[in-house]
């Protein structure tokens, strides 16, 4: 485990470092540099072992079973919940529902609420630079409900311009979906104003978490937002479990995504009535391994603390930012005031997948392509970028190999 | 091979000459057909233009966006189409495949640089992309 010092906000980057045994790993004969987490995060020790244990010594099927293993089961993946309600300081477990991931949640709640909700000639806002999971889900409820997709648009930083957004607001809108940091930009959303803009008309806001969660601290009733996704596998967690808060009032309202077992109260032939609150939403059996993962993950987040978390990113984003900058021929993509630890970039005359295997063979992993932002990249005229992500287990190091590998390529390409 | 001398086998000049330098590089005025090429996943876009006399590809060019390999590939299939009959496409891009994906022996150094692309993870269907929609487009004729 690693060790945190007095100060809450100075990390010791080698012992989190020592927690992640696949960062010891060598590609391409060279120690590697892992700089994709906005992709996939790298898993820690204690979320491994967390789900080791369920599965060899917790395994049954929850809330099923009279007899003990099964209420251990149980247990373990309520803990899960509890944590997490903790962590983004939700009102109550209720709200705090598990599915996949950031995809599953946007269609859970565009679906059901969308279902519910949108009719012909109401509007769905979201922003330019949405992932296409918060696009495609409101694109096809929009189809099915004659409902129209509205879309905020970005300036050349790579900032959303919220006097238009302000003025997109009308009494047709039923719905505001925006990402709260984009994963291709980096650009923290201002999702303060944006949530209490909609909420002076009394529209609810959705937020796609999936890249905020990773670095910035989340207080759901703060924000006093509607729905809040993400998933576990960005923060440190496992694949295949995610999160989506709701507000009981809107989880209420809204009809269940799917049927089947754990969501029901009773079922005939004639009626089936539904099961309370999160249960209503989780439908067969869940991910148990991957919500005790979760939880795990959660607590190694808490245990070094998200200053220290915050503090140690921002450091790399201005190191990184800075040093990139420099190398003739660089084009940074995403400039905005208010950045998480992403940075994207060009390099003049070069395609972003040549620059990519270029630093693959030099042992450094980085994103390239459009990042499931295709519409963005349709915005900045460019088929993609080359992205580096940077997480509390990076370092200074890494990002000079990574200089040092863009430099070879901007070389080798010219 | 070490990473570098990898690298450097495929980045030769022959695809960065090509890549810089593509062959026929522009849309056409009025193409007998218009071919496109996309792969999805990477977000590579090539059209092939193609003029048609008697059976045979009188002149072709091609336009779009894409990475040095696939561009490159592309610049070279369009340069062979020219003069060629239909009949002839299919067993010249299985003779580039088999060069390009199975090592074939050949004496033919523009599809020979394309065989370093097999020790790249992900970049086969750079090589590929454009051949292979072609050929889709010809099994529809
Ligand atoms: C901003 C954003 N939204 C949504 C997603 C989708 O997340 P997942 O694939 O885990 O459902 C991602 C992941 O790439 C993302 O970066």
């Amino acid at each position: 485990m690693s060790t945190i010092t007095a100060d809450t906000t100075s990390l010791d980057v080698q012992a989190i470092r020592s927690d992640f045994p696949i960062l010891e790993r060598e590609m391409r004969n060279k120690p590697m540099v892992f700089l994709d987490s906005a992709a996939s995060s790298q898993k820690p020790d204690s979320v491994v072992k967390a789900m080791d244990y369920y599965y060899q010594q917790q395994n049954a099927n929850v809330h099923r079973g009279v007899y003990q293993l099964s209420q251990e089961a149980t247990d373990a993946y309520e803990k899960g919940r509890h944590l997490v309600q903790g962590f983004i300081n939700a009102a109550s477990e209720k709200e705090v529902l598990f599915v996949r991931g950031t995809t599953e949640g946007i269609n859970l709640v565009a679906s059901s609420y969308g279902r519910k909700f949108l009719q012909e000639g109401d509007e769905v806002i979201i922003s330019a630079m949405e992932h296409h999971s918060n696009i495609v889900p409101w694109q096809l409820i929009c189809e099915q409900t004659g409902a129209k997709l509205r879309v905020i648009p970005v300036t050349d930083e790579g900032e959303l311009i919220m006097e238009e957004y302000e003025q997109m607001l009308n009494e047709r809108t039923k719905i505001v979906a925006v990402v709260h940091v984009s994963n291709t930009l980096g650009t923290i959303n201002p999702v303060e104003r944006i949530i209490e803009l909609a909420h002076a008309k009394d529209i609810p806001v959705l937020l796609d978490g999936a890249q905020a969660i990773p670095h910035l601290k989340i207080d759901v009733q703060a924000l006093d937002v509607d729905f809040y996704t993400f998933s576990g596998h960005k923060m440190f967690g496992p694949t295949g479990i995610g999160i989506l808060y709701g507000k009981e009032k809107w989880l209420n309202a809204m009809p269940p995504y799917q049927g089947g077992g754990e969501m029901i109260e009773t079922v005939s032939f004639e009626k089936t009535t539904f099961n309370e609150l999160p249960h209503k939403f989780e439908a067969g059996t869940p991910d148990i391994a991957g919500a005790v993962g979760l939880g795990a993950a959660v607590e190694y987040m808490e245990q070094i603390g998200h200053e220290a978390i915050q503090k140690h990113e921002h450091d790399l984003l201005v190191y990184g930012t800075e040093a990139l900058s420099k190398i003739p021929g660089i084009r940074l993509i995403g400039t905005a005031e208010d950045k998480a630890s992403v940075i994207s970039f060009l390099l003049d005359g070069a395609h972003p997948y040549d620059v990519g295997t270029i630093l693959d063979q030099m042992g450094i992993a980085v994103r390239t392509g459009h990042h499931c932002t295709q519409p963005l990249m349709d915005r900045y005229g460019i088929p993609g970028t080359v992205r580096a992500s940077f997480a509390v287990y990076n370092t200074k190091e890494d990002i000079d190999r990574l200089v040092e590998g863009v430099r070879r390529a901007a070389k080798m390409l010219a | 091979m070490d990473a570098e001398s990898k690298l450097k086998q495929l980045y030769r000049s022959i695809i960065l000459g090509y890549n810089k330098n593509p062959y026929h590089y522009e849309e056409m005025e009025s193409p007998d057909h218009e071919i496109e090429a996309y792969n999805p996943l990477c977000g590579d876009k090539y059209k092939l233009f193609l003029q048609i006399e008697d059976g045979r590809i009188k002149k072709a060019s091609f336009s779009g966006f894409g990475c040095a390999i696939s561009k490159a590939s592309t610049s070279i299939l369009v340069k062979r189409l020219e003069g060629m009959k239909l009949d002839e496409i299919a067993p010249m891009k299985e003779e580039f495949l088999n060069i390009a994906f199975e090592g074939a022996p050949t004496e033919d150094e523009e599809f020979e640089a394309f065989a370093a692309a097999k020790a790249f993870p992900g970049r086969s269907t750079c090589v590929s992309l454009s051949w292979d929609s072609l050929q889709e487009w010809l099994d529809q004729q």
